[in-house]
């Protein structure tokens, strides 16, 4: 029992962290119908400028939580600064052009990003710091949760439940809601397109970036090429959920977490990816528009 | 018209090549990881392989000829490795130091024997020397002598009754893993699971998680740091009460930085590090490295690579000739070749015998040191 449960905690850790990441792929699609291949290496350039803010306020004094709020803002805002140059410069000049150049051009700034990453930070793997936060963590009758995991699962939730309610709650959510029904339309009613595609990559850069900031503590490990593997996944949990749906990649990414890893738990790790897949392919089979295709309207 | 034109550029190239044989130095490879994961030992081998040939270059080079070093990175991956061998050999290398990983190495293999070229590789797969290439000879140790060892500390010295073995799907690692199982199997010892990771997945409190559940008192991870590192520190937040003991691979530096303070009480069986090396090579190179690169090599392997290139100029030297032939064969027979890594001898298959390994305790500072047996 302890062991299930033990692996839902990881699971839903992991899910959290590729629901952040599905965020941003799933508002660039809902509203542009444009697969933003580079924002998984997004997510690994903000897992860097963290790890280099977090070793500048290292250098000093011990890590407060002062510190740990400014390195966070910071990151997000470098990060949201690079998402916007990165729409200005590759997707825009593309937006009338045929879907196939934006994704051939959405691949070639994710090498641009990668190799920006490797350039600067060089090719070897950078180590996040040990101490980010304190190394408690509680056991509740044999199950462990500790105060990284409790802070992504929490602070996860909450960034989901403002962005909903930023969705559905304001006026640029209402304007968001309805470019993604009809850029056209919406051009018509008064609509800035330009300023909404704008606001959704900076709130889907920072919310890339606080998913790579806790990927850098929990896993500490950062390779330049790392975006990769959570772009991929957070990738699969949008459609799972049903790209271009806000609500379906947060459960598309939890959902995605936990299949992991009961798979990697119950069945065999190693063939835990390939389950994936397989997961992958009867959604897209039985359901291609994913579990919260239907309830939205702004569906393809 | 059309075969006179191929006839005329076949002439051609032959004419070119023929020039740039003729010109004044021999070409060395090196086929190492320059980027990606293992990159910091793949910068080693090149740099160890460049510090040799310029000390041997400032002494008038190789028979006369100054020793030109061509890099190809090969990112430890294999689709790279066979454009590499590719490349070097094109370039008319007559010998290629590397690569780090045994995959990277294996991928490799074929082409060199084709084309005549030496290797030496620090890969430790027992697959390396199936093929029984004679221009391939191994500088470092097989996961054979390895797995022995690592056997014999866990089932008699430890007398571990419940043992996990860990690999990767490197054939390195699960190469080193299956002959781990099978060493500790021979001794009568207990394995209660095998399992393998996917190297640089990072999430691994699933298959933790699982083994948690066994109970074991030992987790034996047969992989490289990068993961290494990992497991230990997330074994740690699990709290899974048992040992683990790593394989030479875990044997780096960032290994203590992955696994923060959960590195203290790590095993670790590897080769002794080039600090502790007692031989007098060991003292003149590796102050030479350090004076040159600023650092230390990060690990035993670069070493080995270095011993590798020095095997194969003495064997030049010896033969006063460029034939591949005849250097594998010196190679073959010398005796106890004084090695920066010691005594250094070949089998005829190309596997270097005369295996010394140590082991390991982690403590909390970041250091190690020699557990005596």
């Amino acid at each position: 029992m302890d062991t299930l449960l033990q692996q839902l905690i990881n699971g839903l850790t992991v899910g959290s962290l590729y629901a952040l990441v599905a965020l941003g792929y799933t508002m660039v699609y809902g509203v542009m119908k444009l697969i933003n291949f580079a924002h998984g290496d997004l997510v690994a350039f903000s897992a860097y400028v963290g790890l280099t803010l977090f070793t500048q306020f290292y250098g000093s004094n011990a890590l407060t939580l002062v510190n740990i709020i400014i390195v966070f803002t910071l990151t997000a805002i470098i990060v949201a600064f690079v998402g916007v140059l990165l729409e200005r410069l590759a997707y825009r000049p593309l937006r009338t052009a045929p879907r196939l150049s934006a994704v051939v051009s959405a691949l070639g700034a994710s090498l641009v990003i990668q190799n920006g990453i490797m350039l600067i930070w060089g090719p070897n793997m950078e180590i996040f710091p040990a101490n980010v936060f304190p190394s408690t963590s509680w056991n509740f009758g044999g199950v462990i949760i500790s105060f990284t995991q409790l802070v992504i699962l929490a602070l996860s939730a909450v960034l989901m439940v403002a962005l909903y309610l930023f969705i559905n709650k304001t006026k640029m959510g209402t304007a968001i809601r309805a470019t993604a029904i009809d850029q056209d339309a919406a051009k018509l009613m008064g609509i800035n397109v330009n300023r909404v595609i704008m606001t959704i990559f900076i709130i889907g850069s920072m919310l890339g970036a606080i998913g790579g900031l806790f990927i850098g503590m929990y896993y500490r490990g950062l390779t330049f090429d790392m975006g990769w593997l959570y772009g991929l996944n957070a990738f699969i949990a949008a459609i799972i959920g049903g790209i271009g749906s806000i609500p379906g990649a947060m459960l598309g990414g939890l959902l995605l977490g936990l299949f992991n890893a009961l798979i990697s738990g119950y069945i065999s790790t190693e063939w835990a990816e390939t389950f994936t897949f397989i997961l992958l392919i009867i959604i897209l089979i039985v359901k291609p528009t994913g579990l919260f295709g239907e309830n939205t309207a702004e569906k393809v | 018209m059309k075969l006179t034109k191929i006839a005329s550029a076949l002439a051609l190239s032959a004419a070119v090549s023929t020039i740039l044989f003729a010109a004044d130095t021999v070409k060395i490879g090196v086929q190492a990881p320059i980027t990606g994961q293992y990159a910091n030992e793949g910068q080693s081998i090149e740099n160890f392989v460049r510090l040799i040939a310029d000390e041997k270059n400032a002494e008038g080079g190789l028979l006369g000829k100054q020793i030109e070093v061509i890099t190809c990175d090969d990112e430890a991956k294999a689709q790279k490795a066979a454009v590499c061998a590719k490349k070097l050999t094109n370039a008319g290398v007559i010998a290629v130091i590397g690569s780090y990983t045994s995959g990277a190495t294996e991928a490799a293999q074929t082409t060199y024997y084709r084309k005549k070229v030496l290797q030496t590789s620090d890969g430790t797969s027992d697959s390396l020397i199936a093929k029984k290439y004679w221009t391939f000879f191994r500088n470092s140790f097989p996961n054979s002598a390895q797995s022995d060892f690592t056997a014999d500390y866990m089932v008699k010295i430890k007398k571990y009754k419940k043992i996990v073995v860990l690999s990767d799907y490197s054939s390195y690692s699960e190469g080193l893993g299956d002959a781990t199982e099978a060493s500790i199997k021979a001794l009568g010892g207990n394995v209660i699971y095998r399992g393998k990771i996917k190297s640089g997945t990072q999430n691994f409190s699933a298959i933790l998680t699982k083994i948690k559940e066994m109970k074991p008192d030992v987790i034996y991870y047969s992989g490289y740091y990068t993961d290494g590192g990992l497991l230990r520190a997330q074994q740690k937040q699990l709290q899974i009460d048992a040992d683990f003991v790593g394989g030479d691979s875990n044997d780096n530096p960032d290994f203590y930085k992955l696994a923060g303070k959960a590195a203290a009480g790590t095993i670790l069986i590897n080769f002794p590090t080039p600090e502790i090396l007692p031989y007098p090579e060991a003292k003149k190179y590796l102050a030479a490295y350090k004076a040159r690169f600023k650092m230390d090599p990060p690990s035993i392997w670069p070493v080995t690579n270095a011993d590798g290139f020095r095997a194969i100029i003495e064997g030049v030297e010896k033969t006063k000739s460029f034939d591949t032939k005849k250097i594998a064969e010196y190679i073959r027979s010398m005796k106890d070749f004084p090695g920066i890594t010691g005594p250094f001898n070949i089998r005829e298959d190309g596997e270097r015998v005369g295996a010394k390994f140590v082991v390991y305790k982690m403590n909390n500072d970041g250091t190690k040191q020699v557990v005596p047996e």
